[in-house]
């Protein structure tokens, strides 16, 4: 813990960029945050690949509420499937967790690469 | 909305695999989300963004909340990048209106291509190191 000890006394201001640089590729390209927000925490504040996915998580209750509230009243927010998908991914998600706190940390930074290249491709490619 | 079983069914384990990334990798479940949405609901891009942004409300509150309990968030770190994620989709929101989108997104994916493989190129090296020197606690260390 003597990391996230360090990272408390350190410069916070690289966090709030972290959050700034996310936001902007998720509205300029529609992606989620989690895909900048992970990688550069790992990169610019060195945080192990396990908790950089999970502070992730935890930023991204922030940044989904704050898009629903902009969102809500404009019709474009389907709650019923919203439910139907989103209730079985909760699931999901406890079921993800699992299998992380078995991975090695290299398996899970190899998995995410492969993940960021499919949606790179994904960018590359439909655009 | 009136849709048939068998697209409730693949609704639901669409859902499951979102979340599976969710919680593997600490990705809201958009990716997944967001064409589930399009293709068997067939919701147009705007209404399948804002649904699947309420989707990941439960993913990442239940989440979180597993994370937590192993000790595995740095609270302050996620209220400020949440908090910077806010000012960042507003300025985002109106350079997506100034710029050839299209373009961006193709420079953007390709930076994506090049971290991701650099993740993949990095990890595998650490794994080679560690098959090298199965006694981690004293065999030498690589950078």
């Amino acid at each position: 813990m003597d990391l996230s000890a360090r990272l408390r006394q350190g410069n916070l201001l690289p966090f709030v960029g972290i959050g700034v640089v996310a936001g902007l590729f998720a509205a300029m390209f529609g992606i989620g945050g989690g895909v900048v927000i992970v990688p550069l925490l790992m990169l610019v504040a060195r945080m192990p690949p396990r908790m950089a996915a999970a502070t992730s998580l935890a930023a991204l209750i922030l940044t989904s509420l704050i898009g629903v509230v902009r969102y809500a009243g404009t019709g474009h927010v389907d709650w019923i499937a919203a439910i139907l998908i989103g209730i079985p991914a909760v699931v999901g998600v406890l079921i993800g967790i699992r299998f992380q706190r078995r991975l090695p940390a290299e398996w899970l930074v190899l998995g995410f690469g492969v993940l960021v290249i499919a949606i790179g491709l994904r960018l590359v490619i439909w655009g | 909305m009136e849709h048939g079983p068998e697209i409730l069914a693949l609704a639901g384990l669409a859902g499951v695999a979102a979340g599976i990334l969710a919680g593997l990798f600490g990705v809201g479940g958009g990716i997944v989300f967001v064409p589930t949405l399009v293709f068997l609901f067939a919701f147009d891009q705007l209404d399948a963004q804002a649904t699947s942004l309420a989707a990941i409300i439960p993913v990442a509150l239940i989440g979180a909340w597993r994370q937590s309990g192993d000790g595995q968030i740095d609270w302050r770190a996620a209220v400020l990048m949440g908090g910077g994620a806010a000012v960042g989709v507003l300025v985002g929101a109106e350079v997506a209106l100034r710029l050839d989108e299209a373009t961006l997104s193709r420079v953007f994916g390709a930076i994506l291509i090049l971290v991701g493989g650099e993740m993949i190129v990095s990890s595998v090296r650490k794994l080679q190191a560690k098959r090298a020197t199965p006694a981690p606690a004293d065999g030498p260390r690589r950078p």
